[in-house]
């Protein structure tokens, strides 16, 4: 599971069988230090995320597979839409 | 799920039995700075995947990666890990 930021939408009307109805979201994926990816994602979204918010991404097929059946190739899937991330202190990160 | 240009397609002779009859497609993944760009390049480390779609040359698709990409072809078992999941007719990405 990662974080990512929602950049944008996808249109496609040929895709999967399995799939028809999806909502399908470009997430950049987030490192710790804010910067984003070198490539964007396609996610698969249940939620509502908007553009612009933060969400967690997770990249296990399961949860498609269980909602769209077994032959569905979908597995990124946004899984939560971000309150609030704390990281740690740079000062409290390093250990003598 | 990834972002890729279609640059061409691949034919083999002889493969295994569970490739026999896939159309496979070289694709070119989309990075964030040209996707924003919107400029029409790939920029991505080139690979191949399985394409049930019909995506011609020079289109964009979505590929999923991952045990996911073998998923259509349940209960079967192939040596598949990409696989073209959606082809995209528009994306929106950046500002709104």
């Amino acid at each position: 599971m990662f974080l990512a930021r929602i950049d944008g939408t996808v249109v496609a009307t040929t895709k999967h069988a399995t799939l028809s109805g999806c909502r399908f979201l470009i997430a950049l994926r987030l490192e710790a230090d804010g910067s984003t990816a070198a490539e964007p994602l396609v996610v698969i979204d249940w939620l509502g995320a908007a553009f612009g918010s933060t969400v967690l991404v997770s990249t296990d097929g399961d949860i498609a597979r269980e909602r769209y059946g077994n032959t569905t190739p979908a597995r990124m899937v946004v899984a939560g839409i971000v309150d609030q991330v704390q990281l740690e202190q740079e000062s409290s990160r390093r250990t003598a | 799920m990834r972002l890729g240009i279609v640059r061409g397609h691949v034919t083999l002779t002889p493969s295994v039995p569970e490739l026999m009859g896939l159309t496979l497609v070289v694709l070119e993944p989309i990075t964030t700075a040209n996707l924003l760009a919107n400029n029409g390049l790939g920029g991505g480390k080139s690979l191949i995947a399985v394409d049930a779609l019909g995506a011609a040359k020079g289109q964009t698709v979505g590929f999923t990666e991952g045990r996911e990409a073998a998923n259509p072809f349940w209960p079967a078992l192939v040596p598949v890990d990409a696989y073209c999941t959606l082809i995209v007719d528009t994306i929106k990405a950046g500002k709104p």
